[in-house]
């Protein structure tokens, strides 16, 4: 993946590449490559249980595999104070009524333990309750927006995630701010003392990822250098029985697109426009969106059940429009590299340059 | 047969009395006489019957005497299991020889399952239903569903993911049927006895098929908490000679066929059997099933119902010398399931499951005095299912193994089973079966945990009193002990029989059956990312108490050649302990099994059958009760949840063109339920659901040309089902949707059937 650092690229030079963009790519003062008209890419997911999540750049036909419990927490770069758990481990997270964090113990996780109610497992039917959204995880995360009065962060009791990795003690975490910065509290469930870490928004990413262990991580590549990311990670089923109807359930093979960075998808359907027939003129008829990561999700595969195989979708294909405003035609392959799940490919071309 | 007419007990003291006192002074005037079979042997107790009704009876070495009267120079010898003699008593001098054969020749009449050796239908204190070999004939069944799709309170579903099908029996799932070989339960995918897959079983080797409701726990042991299929082979005749048969079937699969072979559905059978002069009889076997499939909805590569190759063959070899019987059985079944995986833009990934099985078993029956007999029936299987996936890359055209974890799997099993039954007569009122059973099982494989196998050691006495000849009282009690599981302490069981006029009798019976927890409830482990389930290596028998009664009204030939029968039949099985699917208290992310819930089913059963000229049928009713698990919780819904089926079979010989007809037809009414949703306030409700009814129906012909060569032609699955709908919102991730699949569509068969003896 775009391994490049482009420090001076601010939030300023962002406005102004965006500008020069629709000015047309010969005058974009950025050495960049001309983007890659077609691309075929086998994702290094690392196997059958799916460790990796997966950054992809389809100008730069990169990729940049991350493990996914290399993080915890996500914190958002924007205006506005937000953190997102990481859902690519199934972590829960269950706000307290207390904003001390050391009155939060043992005794409070108890229960949960017992009840299971903050696991994500198939069986555990208000697991929606603790999660980020699952289609535009800030417009909704669980952890409520930071709030500049320190008396309204409340103390989170936060399971780090079982699902495809081995688990991980409980922690309890309290967030607030100072002079624009986030303030964690973090300690083990247990802990009767906390460590207290500063994290500084960096504008040239979407999210600033944090470990407990490791402290801030690099994880997803700057915002304008990745186009989509495929993970195993939460998303949700309809199911009756579940609160709100919807059953929070960790799907294999998810493709979230960046919707934070820019990047907006549309679903084609062959019996629409054939994948082989999509042109530039195509494009006009179609509305691509941003604000739902799940508009590839895991609609590219059929999952299987009881009376089929998983397989790959052969009736559909997206488009995607870049950063650069250029627009490629995406096309899943397979969902296997021999016969392996958790190494699925797919092939794209430019329709248009930016 | 055994129709004792004896019914005044002081008839019997006196004249046992009688024969114990022996009195001299009437010496010249005793008639002495020795019963035997036909081999020589002794038959004790047989009972001789003066013409006016009074009697005496032979003692435990067949000899019996009484004084020469006017009244009883005729006689009448009978005896359990032999055809009855008339006598007439025209010679004093030296002892009458009287010779009775084993009435063994209407096979249809007789059953095996619980009894020791061979009972009549009217005389086991078991209400049992038989299929008989004329009814697989006149099917032209490729497999044992095919025979049982039609009868009452059987039910199958398919697994087409798998390509096996699951049956359900008196509404109890396929765990809790035992399928026994010749009383030797059979080891499937699931371990022993436990959800068989019915079809993995030859149906040209078979002779018929019992069926018995209830739980045989005492003699049979775990896992028939809904009753017992046993399926009887064919054996070698008793008398010398050979006997040939050949079959040939070719047959339609919905609309797909091709000839012999690829699409559509084809048999061979070949098998022989001879029989020495003395004392040796061999018999062999080998068929061919080859079904291409079906695609349904699936355009591409898929298949709906996945195509199947099965080869089996068979193997006997046994000899009699001097009252003791022993045969070698050897079964081999290999079986290929083929599941192609969809298309897919780079590689497509093909399954196949591929099966063998071998069963050897060791039969044997030791006469050991007239009155002590010994059986025994054991077994031992060799079961793997391998599972080979293969990688097709579509651009490049090469075809590999898959590397994947777990995509070349395998699991195997290793069942061992030694029953010993003796029949030890002690009077002709009272008979006791002492016997042993041990069983053994050992699994591995993929997602198997490690384990040490179960063995299960049991002894049982089962008693056959008759106090008169219209009462049987069959107590019965097993203990045993398992290594892996906690066994039920004892099982006790009572079956009585009652002849309430000579046309009319009555069966009650109660037993204690059990389940026992299969190797894979108790070790089968799986994880992945979003499930996390465990065996329960401490798992208990789930038990049940079931009570049977059934009214039987027989009516002999009579009016014209009309005969005609009334069953009426009905359960109540209430289980306990029931194994369920719950959350790991030690830890919430496991899902494990537990003796959780409860469990009840009842029903009743109407069946009338007739035989006029050339007409033959029977018609059949049943109302069958599920227990509503949510109902524990939810007051407000029903407890009970019935289903109704009805079937009917009609059969007419045409005499002219000598050709059977025959119509096979069940419909099977919906199949109700309650399921918990959301309302439109977010409230948890119970909500009724309901899997759709559906009507079956076959229709055949089978012609007789000339001797030896028979010919079947006719439509199976004429009403054209394919799938049946349910109402479920499907209640898991994985929930098998609103169409569950039933059959392939209407299908066409013409078959030959060759056959020759000597």
């Amino acid at each position: 993946m775009n391994r490049l650092k482009l420090p001076m690229l601010g939030f300023t030079a962002l406005v102004l590449a965006v500008g020069m963009i629709s000015c047309g790519p010969k005058e974009d003062p950025i050495v960049e490559l001309p983007p890659a008209e077609e691309g075929f890419i086998e994702i290094n997911g690392g196997g059958a249980t799916f460790p990796n999540m997966v950054f992809v750049n389809l100008r730069k036909e990169e990729q940049l595999a991350v493990g996914r419990k290399k993080w915890d927490l996500a914190f958002h770069t924007g205006s506005d104070f937000k953190v997102l758990i990481n859902g690519t481990t199934g972590a829960l997270a269950y706000e307290t009524t207390s904003s001390d964090i050391n009155t939060v113990g043992e005794a409070l996780a108890a229960p949960l333990r017992t009840s299971g109610e903050l696991e994500l497992t198939f069986t555990n039917l208000r697991s929606i309750l603790y999660a980020d959204n699952a289609q535009n995880p800030l417009s909704n995360p669980v952890i409520k927006p930071v709030s500049a009065t320190d008396g309204e962060n409340k103390v989170y009791i936060l399971n780090r995630g079982s699902s495809g990795t081995e688990a991980r003690p409980w922690k309890k975490i309290r967030l607030l701010r100072k002079d624009g910065k986030y303030v964690l509290q973090h300690a083990d469930i247990t802990a009767t003392t906390f460590t207290s870490v500063e994290i500084t928004k960096n504008p040239n990413l979407n999210l600033v990822y944090f470990s407990f262990e490791e402290g801030v991580v690099s994880v997803e590549p700057e915002k304008q250098n990745w186009d989509f990311v495929w993970t195993a990670g939460t998303s949700v089923i309809p199911f009756g029985q579940a609160v709100n109807g919807t059953l929070a359930y960790f799907f294999q093979d998810l493709v979230y697109h960046n919707i934070y960075g820019g990047v907006s998808v549309v679903q084609v359907l062959e019996s629409d426009i054939a994948y082989d027939n999509f042109t530039e003129q195509n494009i006009a008829s179609l509305t691509l969106n941003s604000d739902n990561r799940l508009t590839i999700g895991s609609s590219w595969r059929g999952g299987g059940g009881p009376n089929s195989a998983p397989s790959i979708r052969i009736d559909r294909y997206y488009i995607l429009k870049d950063v650069n405003g250029n627009h490629y035609k995406v096309r899943f392959l397979s969902l296997t590299k021999d016969g392996e799940r958790g190494r699925p490919s797919f092939e794209y071309a430019l329709v248009k340059a930016g | 047969m055994n129709r004792i007419d004896l019914n005044k007990i002081k008839n019997w003291i006196f004249l046992l009395a009688f024969l114990f006192s022996a009195n001299p002074v009437f010496a010249s005037e005793e008639v002495k006489g020795l019963v035997v079979d036909q081999k020589g042997r002794p038959v004790p107790f047989a009972s001789v019957i003066f013409s006016d009704g009074k009697g005496t009876v032979a003692d435990a070495e067949g000899a019996f005497t009484f004084e020469s009267q006017p009244q009883n120079q005729n006689i009448k010898i009978s005896a359990l299991g032999f055809e009855t003699v008339d006598y007439s008593i025209n010679q004093k001098d030296g002892v009458i020889r009287i010779e009775m054969k084993e009435a063994v020749s209407e096979l249809s009449e007789v059953v095996v399952t619980g009894n020791f050796g061979m009972e009549t239908v009217k005389n086991s204190v078991y209400q049992v239903r038989s299929i008989d070999k004329l009814t697989i004939q006149n099917r032209a069944a490729n497999n044992i569903q095919e025979v049982l799709n039609t009868e009452l309170g059987i039910r199958f579903s398919q697994d087409n993911a798998l390509g096996t099908s699951n049956l359900e029996m008196m509404g109890m799932s396929g765990q809790n049927v035992k399928i026994l070989l010749d009383g030797v339960p059979i080891v499937g995918r699931q371990g022993v006895s436990n959800e068989v897959n019915i079809n993995q079983i030859d149906i040209n080797t078979i002779e018929k098929i019992e069926i018995i409701e209830g739980p045989m726990s005492v003699v049979y042991g775990a896992d028939a908490l809904a009753g017992v299929i046993n399926i009887i082979t064919k054996n070698p005749k008793q008398r010398s000679g050979y006997s040939i048969q050949t079959r040939l079937q070719e047959e339609t699969v919905g609309q797909s066929y091709s000839p012999m072979a690829g699409a559509g559905n084809h048999i061979r059978n070949v098998s022989g059997t001879y029989t020495f002069e003395k004392p040796w009889k061999i018999g062999g076997g080998f068929t061919q099933n080859r079904f291409g499939g079906w695609k349904g909805n699936h355009s591409g590569r898929q298949f709906e119902w996945l195509p199947r190759d099965q080869d089996m063959g068979n193997f006997f070899v046994g000899t009699s010398v001097k009252g003791f019987d022993i045969d070698y059985a050897l079964d081999i079944l290999s079986e290929t399931i083929s599941s192609f995986g969809p298309e897919n833009r780079l590689e497509v990934i093909d399954r196949n499951f591929i099966t063998t099985r071998w069963m050897h078993r060791l039969n044997g029956k030791w006469d050991w005095t007239p009155t002590f007999k010994l059986s025994w029936q054991g077994a031992y299987t060799d079961y793997r299912r391998e599972t080979e996936t293969w990688v097709t890359n579509v651009r490049t055209n090469e075809t590999n193994l898959s590397a994947a974890p777990g995509s070349q799997a395998g699991i195997a099993y290793q069942g061992f089973t030694w029953r010993m039954i003796g029949q030890w007569l002690l009077s002709p009122k009272l008979s006791l079966q002492p016997g042993i059973d041990i069983n053994t099982e050992r699994g591995s494989g993929e997602r198997i945990s490690e384990n040490e196998g179960i063995q299960d050691y049991a002894a049982f006495l089962t008693g056959e009193w008759s106090p008169s000849d219209r009462i049987k009282i069959r107590p019965g009690i097993r203990k045993a002990y398992n290594s892996a599981y906690q066994a039920p302490p004892v099982i006790p069981s009572l079956n009585t029989k009652f002849v309430l006029s000579p046309v009319l009798d009555l069966r009650l019976s109660y037993a204690r059956g059990f389940r026992a927890p299969s190797i894979r409830e108790l070790y089968f482990d799986f994880f992945d990312a979003s499930h996390s389930i465990m065996g329960n290596p401490n798992l208990r028998a789930e038990t049940s108490h079931s009570f049977n009664g059934s009214l039987n009204f027989q009516q002999e030939e009579n009016q014209g050649g009309f005969f005609k029968k009334t069953v009426l039949s009905g359960f109540y099985n209430d289980v306990s302990d029931k194994i369920s699917f719950g959350i790991d208290p030690a830890d919430p992310r496991i899902t494990t099994l537990f003796n959780l819930d409860s469990y009840r089913t009842a029903g009743l059963m109407l069946n009338q059958s007739f035989i006029h000229h050339n007409f033959s049928g029977e018609i059949g009713i049943s109302r069958i009760g599920r227990y509503n698990m949510l109902s524990a919780e939810q007051t407000t819904i029903p407890e009970m949840l019935f289903t109704t089926e009805i079937n009917t079979t009609l059969t007419y010989l045409i005499s002219v063109i000598e050709t059977h007809v025959n119509l096979f037809y069940k419909w099977t009414g919906a199949l109700p339920g309650f399921e918990m949703a959301t309302d439109g306030n977010g409230n948890q409700v119970p909500r009724e659901i309901r899997l759709e009814g559906f009507h079956w129906m076959d229709l055949t012909f089978r012609k007789q040309l000339g001797d030896n060569l028979s010919i079947n032609f006719g439509a199976r699955n004429l009403l054209d089902v394919t799938t049946i709908l349910s109402t479920s919102a499907g209640g898991s991730a994985h929930g098998g949707g609103p169409q569950r699949p039933m059959g392939y569509g209407r299908s066409y068969f013409l078959g030959l059937t060759y056959q020759l003896s000597k």
